[in-house]
């Protein structure tokens, strides 16, 4: 019996290393192990004819004997398992190099990105945004500002005139005098949009542009206030400490009036040909609101003060985005916008 | 407006201390933006006087060989010039001068000599344009600088910065800014007490109103030659971009760009009668201008006339007959002043800007036209020898007002600029300027505004702020947090949806383009509208620039055609204002629109169509298209859609007639942003999760080709009964073996209940009354 179930483990582990598939281990099971008919059946059928002196040894023999067979075959059948799993997802290699299907998201316009930051930052400081209309009366446009029929600065600002005697704002300015009339002192407003001015169209001028005018009504409202929104303003745009100056700057519709300059980021100030060698870039005009226009606009200039500036939105977005071509922006062309997505 | 730096110097007691370069910064951090500062005539401290002592031709050549005595030694050079002759005294370049405008000057061999520097013309010296020949000099000695003339440089102020400063239109204005910035005095070059005592000369001024010309101020002059001006008026003039013309004008020209009146001059013996009008032209009234241009006046232009008609557009021109010319032995200095916007009008309406009406459109001084003339005996005498006057001043004056003065409370100064100045200050700062100061109670100065800025530039404190934050710095104010209540700013509704509608759009793969405002009749036309329907442009930058767009499509076709080129697809939007026309003289309607297009070269557009309809519900949850009633000129006859959202039409969807686009489809989609904002979102409410499984089977209908899968869908939706959850389109199929004129259309019905799981019987009885219902309906159901 010893002598059997020896040589019994020993041919069936050798088959079961043997064995070339799962099919064939399980033959190998049902002839070894199975539960009828079975080499290990038909030797447990021996045990009634060992001695009792011997049955307990035998017996463990037998059991230890089952079991290194049964582990063997369980654990080939794992290996077989495993290597069939590994074949499937050999033959399952992708290539994701490839383009996900569908269109891949589009881009907003560089104006559009530029414009919603600085709505963000004001709106952040208190500031309403508000929009007015492109085609405007003459009276918002020029009058209301301080700038009467026949004053020498409509000269500045070339005008589109429609019929009716209407024309094509020629900067945001006008939605000052709406904002005035509509939410009344204390006030902080923004308006963006798009102006127009009658100018040839070449690389740097574009009749039309877009603007964002800024306002502050409030009882006291200082040069050293505007500068501090103006500093946190343009800290905000290009994300770094921005040194300003103000200068002198005429603007029928703010007294005193200003050129606001930033010292040129691309040579800190020492001068290049981006800031003409000067160290510094005009940026933005601004001034403390003419008492004239607070008037115009139904508030006492007695009582309450203001500050008002204008930004660039067109020359930003072409310094922030290197572009050299202010005609690209209205061009349409799908490969430059998509750019900015 | 250019500014010479000697000339600056000349009007400042010790000159200009700073160079050029520093001069042009402080004028602008503190007066006006500077645009360049040029050199000008740096050769002057290198040419000198010489004479000719021989010149000899030089056989096969147009040249003379000349032996020139410099001074300090003969040389010898070439000389091309027809004037070139033995005891000319001239204008020698030595070699190793730099000219303006880069020419160097050395020692060369010209046809054959050794040329050591050359002789040379006023124009290539720069103090005029004549090229005819070397300059010709008297009264000089070889060895000797150029009398009058040395190195310059030219401060260019932009015009736009000085619109509201009359008094910077001049050297004198623009001085008095350098000697306060510099702290320096300002020398008035005017003495009035030139002007004579004697009874006006024999010429009467007629001013029919004054409020167009508040002063009219002239001199007569007689025993006058016409000719050049010395090399440094000239000089000076052309420095600064004006042309020398003769010693006459050259005078007035000088004034202008001094002090900075005005003038002209009138040959005296050219005016007919001894009045001097000044009056609107009569309606159709001509002149013939110092420009050689006949100008026809209307009824609103100021004219100078005399007995005969116009001798001068007032403030703007001067005529041809009555002007100084080589005979001219008396004239007329008239220095007088105009109403601003009446020069400006005139000056417009004429198409005609002169030095002088840029300068009356800025409103002169009237207190300056005498200080001009008092100024003109002295230059006149200096370019003009033996210029006698004829009797005295004529003056006739509307009463000058004294401008009034403006209190200037200190403690209100130091609040608007956001820091301290002490009262010392302000006064030193305010009367370096001219202003007059004295401080009628403790911290208010009462404060007197000089003649030459009260016209138009400063009357209120506001302008005073303005004058002493410029000249304390603005550097020199800390920036200041404002203390304000931390409110949230009243929202922008509309803008933010505008916003919201772009992420989505991009999202969906659509690029943001921004079209112009403008389009042209053809543009117009070709999408059927009349042109008669838009907001004309009376002064286009371009005849096909001349309406205002009354749809973003104009654009996107353009959009579409342009791209199309390069491109095989592409997705594109734009948000924009469509303008309508308002009756009675409103402003036109403003109508947000957005408008969207899918472009392929590739397929039958269908894609394209699903796409927008996509982007559209996207952007409007909840809409659905209907077939349009009729198509529109530019879009597919079968292919447009209407855009419905809760009742309320929002856009169209449709794709462009393809005879509009050459290769490929494009599909658009175009909402009216207004209606869709009102027609709004419904407020999102949860509703309670099934508690029970839903249950679904699928219909496939029939039907003719044209039929909509939406017609019977919504027939499903009518017809399911109590159970009905939602009904999905699956699939249609057309073609064998099914009838040519059939197809089948395929749905997804979803039944279930709250209260309970359906039964096999309830659902085929839901199945068998939904069959029922549509064959009712005249659908054939199949399978």
């Amino acid at each position: 019996m010893e002598s059997q179930l020896a040589e019994l483990k020993a041919s069936a582990l050798a088959r079961i290393a043997a064995a070339a598939s799962a099919a064939e281990l399980e033959t190998i099971r049902v002839e070894v192990a199975g539960r009828k008919g079975s080499q290990l059946t038909e030797l447990s059928k021996g045990m009634g004819k060992v001695p009792p002196a011997d049955k307990g040894r035998i017996g463990k023999l037998f059991n230890e004997t089952k079991t290194a067979i049964e582990s063997a075959l369980d654990a080939r059948q794992a290996a077989f398992a495993d290597a069939a799993l590994n074949a499937r997802l050999d033959a399952e290699w992708f290539d994701l190099t490839v383009p996900p299907p569908g269109v891949r998201p589009g881009a907003l316009h560089p104006i559009t990105i530029i414009q919603k930051e600085i709505e963000d930052l004001f709106t952040s400081m208190g500031f309403t945004v508000l929009s007015g209309p492109e085609v405007e009366t003459e009276f918002n446009n020029f009058d209301a500002l301080n700038i009467p029929p026949d004053h020498p600065a409509r000269d500045m600002q070339d005008t589109f005139w429609l019929e009716g005697g209407h024309l094509l704002r020629t900067h945001t300015s006008p939605v000052q005098v709406r904002g005035m009339q509509r939410l009344g002192p204390p006030l902080r407003m923004i308006a963006p949009g798009r102006v127009f001015r009658n100018e040839e169209v070449d690389p740097s001028h574009e009749h039309t542009f877009y603007q964002l005018e800024g306002m502050m009504v409030d009882r006291e409202v200082s040069v050293a206030h505007l500068i501090y929104y103006m500093k946190t303003l343009l800290q905000g745009i290009f994300k770094r400490d921005v040194t300003v100056r103000l200068r002198p700057g005429y603007f029928p519709f703010v007294e005193p009036g200003f050129e606001l300059d930033i010292q040129c980021l691309l040579c800190g100030g020492k001068g290049c040909p981006v800031c003409k060698q000067s160290g510094w870039v005009e940026l933005l005009p601004c001034g403390l609101v003419h008492p004239n226009v607070l008037r115009l606009g139904g508030i006492d200039p007695e009582q309450w003060n203001g500050f008002a500036f204008g930004l660039g939105l067109t020359r930003l977005a072409m310094m922030r985005y290197a572009i050299d071509d202010i005609r690209h922006l209205q061009g349409g062309d799908l490969c430059f916008l998509g750019q900015f997505a | 407006m250019k500014f010479s730096t000697n000339w600056l110097s000349e009007l400042i007691d010790g000159g200009v201390n700073v160079n050029a370069a520093e001069l042009a910064q402080l004028i602008t951090t503190k007066t006006a933006e500077q645009e360049g500062v040029e050199a000008v005539g740096a050769h002057f401290a290198q040419v000198r006087v010489v004479r000719v002592i021989e010149a000899e031709p030089i056989a096969g050549s147009h040249n003379q060989r000349a032996r020139i005595d410099t001074g300090a030694g003969e040389v010898t050079l070439v000389c091309g010039a027809p004037n070139c002759r033995a005891g000319l005294l001239t204008a020698w370049v030595p070699p190793g001068t730099t000219l303006d405008g880069g020419r160097a000057i050395g020692v060369a061999r010209v046809s054959g000599v050794e040329s050591h520097g050359m002789l040379a013309s006023g124009a290539e010296l720069g103090i005029n344009k004549d090229d005819d020949g070397v300059v010709e000099l008297t009264g000089v000695a070889p060895g000797e600088p150029l009398p009058g003339l040395s190195p310059d440089h030219v401060i260019e102020i932009d015009n736009k910065s000085l619109t509201h400063r009359p008094d910077l239109w001049g050297h004198l204005g623009m001085a008095r800014e350098v000697a306060a910035i510099t702290g320096r005095r300002v020398l008035d070059p005017v003495d009035p007490a030139r002007l004579p005592a004697a009874a006006p000369a024999p010429f009467n001024v007629e001013i029919a109103d004054h409020t167009l010309c508040p002063r009219y101020s002239a001199l007569v002059f007689e025993n006058v030659t016409v000719g050049p001006s010395p090399l440094w008026v000239q000089h000076r003039l052309q420095s600064i971009g004006l042309n020398p013309i003769n010693n006459i004008v050259d005078v007035t020209n000088l004034l202008l760009a001094e002090l900075p009146q005005p003038t002209h001059a009138f040959d005296a013996d050219k005016l007919q009668g001894a009045t001097i009008f000044v009056r609107r032209a009569l309606a159709g009234e001509q002149m013939k201008a110092l420009n050689q241009e006949t100008y026809t006046l209307d009824d609103q232009a100021l004219v100078i006339a005399d007995a005969a008609g116009p001798i001068a557009v007032a403030g703007v021109i001067g005529g041809l007959d009555s002007g100084v010319t080589q005979t001219t032995t008396r004239i007329v200095l008239e220095s007088a002043n105009f109403q601003a916007s009446s020069v400006r009008k005139t000056s417009s309406r004429l198409k005609v800007r002169t030095d002088a009406s840029m300068r009356f459109e800025k409103s002169q001084d009237p207190h300056n036209t005498t200080r001009a003339l008092a100024r003109a005996i002295a230059l006149l005498e200096a370019v003009c020898p033996g210029i006698r006057l004829v009797g005295g001043l004529i003056d006739n004056s509307a009463v000058l007002r004294t401008p009034p003065a403006i209190e200037l409370p200190l403690d209100w100064l130091r609040r608007k600029l956001g820091r301290a100045v002490e009262g010392a200050e302000v006064r030193a700062i305010l009367e370096a300027l001219a202003f007059g100061v004295t401080e009628a109670q403790p911290g208010v100065f009462t404060v007197t505004v000089p003649t030459w800025r009260a016209t138009k530039d400063t009357s209120i404190k506001e302008d005073l702020v303005e004058e002493v934050g410029r000249m304390l710095g603005y550097s020199s104010i800390p920036p200041t947090a404002p203390a304000v209540p931390a409110t949230p700013p009243p929202a922008n509704p509309e803008r933010d949806y505008f916003h919201r509608l772009r992420a989505i759009a991009t999202q969906q793969g659509f690029h943001e383009v921004y079209n112009y405002s403008f389009v042209n009749e053809p543009q117009v036309r070709e999408l059927g509208l009349d042109p008669a329907d838009h907001v004309r442009v009376l002064n286009p930058i371009a005849s096909d620039q001349d309406l205002l767009r009354s749809t973003l499509l104009t654009g996107i076709l353009r959009n579409v055609r342009d791209n199309a080129r390069h491109l095989d697809e592409g997705r594109f939007f734009e948000i924009g204002y469509e303008i309508h026309k308002r009756a009675g003289g409103e402003l036109p309607d403003e109508t947000p629109h957005l408008a969207a297009a899918v472009y392929s070269k590739a397929g039958d557009g269908t894609a394209g169509l699903l796409e927008a309809k996509r982007l559209a519900q996207c952007l409007a949850p909840g809409a659905e298209v209907q077939a349009a009633a009729s198509a529109r000129a530019f879009e597919h006859p079968r292919r447009a859609y209407d855009l419905v959202c809760r009742g309320e039409t929002i856009g169209r969807i449709f794709e462009f007639h393809p005879k509009l686009v050459e290769v490929g489809r494009a599909a658009i989609a175009d909402l009216n942003l207004a209606v869709l904002q009102r027609a709004g979102q419904p407020a999102i409410r949860y509703s309670p999760l099934r508690r029970f499984p839903a249950s679904d089977f699928d219909v496939s209908v029939l039907t003719a080709l044209r039929t909509t899968a939406g017609e019977i869908q919504a027939h499903i939706a009518a017809h399911t009964g109590p159970l009905f959850q939602g009904v999905e389109y699956v699939t249609q199929y057309q073609g064998s073996p099914l009838p040519a004129d059939r197809k089948s259309v395929s749905f997804r019905v979803t039944i279930g209940s709250a209260a309970h799981t359906l039964s096999n019987d309830e659902i085929t009885a839901a199945r068998e009354s939904l069959m029922a219902a549509l064959r009712t309906a005249g659908y054939e159901l199949r399978g």
